[in-house]
């Protein structure tokens, strides 16, 4: 899933990730006490830019992977092969990171089948070991910098199943990543966007929330991410009307709805931007 | 007894949804009133609104004064403190002040009101009595009000009494200026209001009659006459509103959109050919019902995070097919399956008939909950449904229609859900008798009942279950008990009613899970 700091800013290398919330703080310390991190947040809210980006201040490998309903347990330990007519084995993310001793980060790792956690919960236990049935039965101890990291969404988003608790005990810190205030919010914007329309960003962050609210209530059925209001202001910066710019990123996604849903969201762009 | 109101169904769904957005608050009911003014109850949580056809003009003319009034309430939700009765004096200079007051606040965020806060100002404005029609102390109020709001007044009166109006209106705009530059509250403004009430020379208590709109065939209101009023009202205003277009504020195009929208759901929701009310199923009256005493979020949640893969559409099976897995096989290229897929969807159509016989009185909250709940879930899964429910009223059986079947649940049909009070037998076959020209013509694939009772004719009953299923309808009863063997009796009673389907259940939250499982066998 990419997030808000890869929309870096063009020409420059400066980071574009605000730490809001001290979580660089917290990462470090579980860092240094080799504590695994569980970061909790709805989609959006920038918990893929916080990783990389602490990873970058750290000068690490970071080796990462995005978890679904059709990630195999293949993917993350691996599998043999067949090169001219000798079996070998191409490991997975899991086990190279492993030997490695680099930053792993489990993204959306609540939508993972049962058996897939199931071999992440043998390598991530005291031990740090996994025995690869697949190789026989070889075992990988990990090296001593090995760190990982995952992402959850809250259990309302489509595809997520609750985390098995064995698992979440594996990651005893947890950081809540939500969404910033609308100050700060204003701050992350002016990190990706140079010229700003502060009165429009504003109200669009504004409009933002409300739909936030309304979702939160499941009064809509979705809800717009930090990526979201940076895309407004883009647009904004380029050249379109508030008004319009809402309606573009904002109200039309809602119109796979239904007229109706679609009409309350617009009543709302209306009534802040007009036409 | 009213005919559907489908119109006003869409109208409280987006009514609903924009003064909890607005105001940000949630909660909130809005209904329909017959009341002369839209207020606001903050304790109450409650918006009322007069219905639509009080306002002045067309149709669309209409619908935007409706609209603005929601902004209006909305915003006093969100910035009163409290609000007091327009009928006496004290009460109706405060809610004045602090009409501006929420209005000047709300501008701030809301910058594309200004065109449709005009529009509805020369509406005011053009709505207004002359002063000449009004006697007695309460023509200085009402001269307060429309200088303070309009900076004019309709009509004449004697210099010394409007030197009074235009002294007080001087100090009430001192206090709201402050107000909004010192973010000072209702209890602030409420303080000022003695010192207003000296300067015009009124006790707090003197009765202010009631201002209604003018309408009549002789108070046609030309495009002229209204431009004009449009532009004595933005004179007085100029500081207040920021730019704005006049050919809009008079055509609307803000607004428009959604106008032509709202009609067109308006006209799809149109019943087409059997009118329930001819076959004596009745849709309850709007009524001052809140609905959100049988929300039950954490149940509702707990059912979709459950039934979540259907409404995905998918749902992954593992199954051990074949030998045993042999990689080296695999590798040599033997492929076989040993993963599916199936999608699991639910297209099946379903009517409900809720009993709300007397006896379920003492649990119906618990038992409306439950029974909105599945409704939620069963919007939330796209499954085509109605509901009816069937009581007793004056004596006669009845059987409401809480959703029909192309109409989106809402709060409407929650409220309405809310309002049938539990009272009387269980006569299902009479009921059945009343939905069978419905369920003929639309030819649900399940008919639902759930019952907590033995019918009052059994023989009669199971005659229509009989009939019912005849016409390819699977009949499925729920039998509702006050535990596991009661539950049991009331679902093996049924079984001898010729349904095709009975179940028992004791606990009430269990009804959604109960109906969503006879819907995934099917």
């Amino acid at each position: 899933m990419s997030d808000q700091s890869e929309q870096s800013t063009e020409g420059s290398r400066q980071t574009t990730y605000l730490d809001w919330n001290n979580s660089f703080d917290v990462m470090d310390k579980a860092f240094e006490n080799r504590l695994f991190v569980l970061i909790i947040g709805p989609k959006g809210t920038g918990k893929t830019s916080l990783v990389r980006e602490y990873v970058k201040q750290k000068s690490k490998e970071l080796a990462s992977i995005n978890f679904s309903l059709r990630t195999r347990e293949s993917h993350l330990v691996g599998t043999k092969n067949l090169i001219g007519g000798n079996i070998g084995f191409d490991e997975g993310i899991l086990v190279k990171s492993m030997k490695e001793g680099n930053i792993l980060y489990l993204d959306e790792i609540n939508a993972a089948e049962a058996d897939v956690l199931l071999r992440l919960d043998e390598a991530l236990d005291d031990r740090r070991q996994i025995v690869l049935k697949e190789s026989n039965g070889q075992i990988i101890k990990a090296k001593d910098s090995w760190f990982v990291i995952a992402t959850i969404n809250p259990l309302t988003h489509v595809g997520t199943k609750e985390l098995p608790p064995q698992i979440l005990s594996r990651f005893p810190v947890r950081i809540r990543l939500d969404y910033p205030p609308e100050d700060i919010e204003y701050q992350i914007i002016k990190k990706h966007v140079k010229n700003l329309n502060e009165s429009d960003v504003l109200l669009g962050i504004k409009l933002a929330n409300t739909l936030r609210q309304a979702s939160a209530v499941e009064e809509l059925y979705y809800s717009p991410s930090i990526r979201e209001t940076i895309a407004f202001a883009k647009l904004l910066e380029s050249g379109v009307s508030a008004s319009e710019s809402a309606k573009i990123v904002f109200g039309n996604v809602y119109s796979q709805w239904g007229n109706v849903e679609f009409q309350k969201v617009n009543d709302i762009i209306v009534s802040m931007f007009g036409i | 007894m009213q005919s559907l109101q489908l119109r006003n169904d869409v109208l409280i769904d987006i009514a609903t949804f924009l003064v909890r957005r607005w105001s940000g608050t949630e909660n909130i009911t809005v209904e329909f009133s017959k009341i002369k003014h839209s207020e606001t109850r903050l304790k109450e949580k409650r918006v009322l609104l007069i219905p639509n056809d009080q306002y002045y003009g067309n149709d669309f003319q209409k619908y935007r004064q409706y609209r603005t009034s929601i902004w209006y309430e909305a915003m006093r939700l969100k910035h009163c403190k409290k609000i007091l009765s327009n009928d006496h004096a004290y009460g109706f200079i405060l809610n004045t002040i602090e009409t501006r007051r929420i209005e000047l606040l709300g501008i701030k965020i809301w910058k594309g009101m200004v065109e449709e806060l005009i529009f509805n100002y020369t509406n005011m404005w053009l709505s207004r009595n002359n002063l000449s029609s009004i006697f007695g102390k309460a023509r200085l109020v009402e001269a307060f009000y429309q200088y303070f709001l309009f900076g004019d007044i309709k009509g004449e009166m004697q210099p010394s009494q409007f030197n009074k109006v235009v002294k007080a209106v001087e100090l009430a705009k001192h206090v709201l200026d402050e107000a909004v530059k010192k973010d000072h509250n209702t209890m602030w403004i409420e303080s000022k209001i003695p010192e207003i009430l000296k300067i015009l020379d009124l006790d707090a208590l003197i009765s202010i009659p009631l201002s209604v709109p003018l309408k009549g065939p002789g108070l046609a209101i030309t495009p002229n006459d209204f431009t004009k009023a449009m532009k004595q009202v933005t004179k007085s205003r100029k500081d207040d509103f920021s730019k704005f277009d006049s050919k809009n504020v008079l055509e609307g195009k803000t607004v428009i959109d959604e106008f032509k929208i709202i009609k067109t759901e308006n006209k799809k929701n149109e019943k087409k050919g059997l009118n329930t009310k001819s076959i004596g199923i009745q849709i309850p009256d709007p009524s001052n019902v809140d609905e959100t005493k049988i929300y039950d979020q954490d149940l509702i949640n707990n059912l979709k995070a459950k039934f979540k893969e259907w409404k995905t559409g998918w749902k992954e099976y593992h199954f051990f097919v074949g030998d045993e897995f042999d990689d080296e096989a695999y590798l040599e290229g033997y492929e076989r399956q040993f993963i599916s897929d199936l999608k699991k969807s639910i297209k099946t159509h379903i009517v409900i008939l809720l009993d709300h016989s007397s006896s379920i009185a003492d649990q119906q909250i618990d038992y409306k909950k439950a029974t909105l709940a599945l409704c939620e879930v069963l919007a939330f899964l796209k499954i085509k449904f109605s509901v009816y429910a069937f009581n007793t009223t004056k004596r006669q059986v009845m059987c409401w229609l809480i959703k029909p079947e192309d109409l989106k649940w809402n709060n409407s049909c929650a409220k309405r859900l809310a309002q049938i009070p539990a009272n009387g037998g269980t006569p299902l076959a009479e009921v059945y008798d009343k939905m069978y020209p419905i369920l003929h013509s639309s030819k649900p694939d399940i008919f639902l009942t759930l019952t907590d009772g033995e019918p009052s004719d059994p023989f009669a009953a199971r005659s229509m279950v009989k009939s019912i299923k005849s016409t390819g309808i699977k009949m499925v009863a729920i039998g509702v008990g006050r535990d596991t063997p009661n539950a049991t009796i009331i679902a093996t009673n049924l079984k001898y009613l010729g349904f095709e389907r009975t179940l028992g259940v004791s606990r009430l939250k269990d009804i959604p899970k109960k109906v969503l499982n006879v819907l995934g066998g099917n």
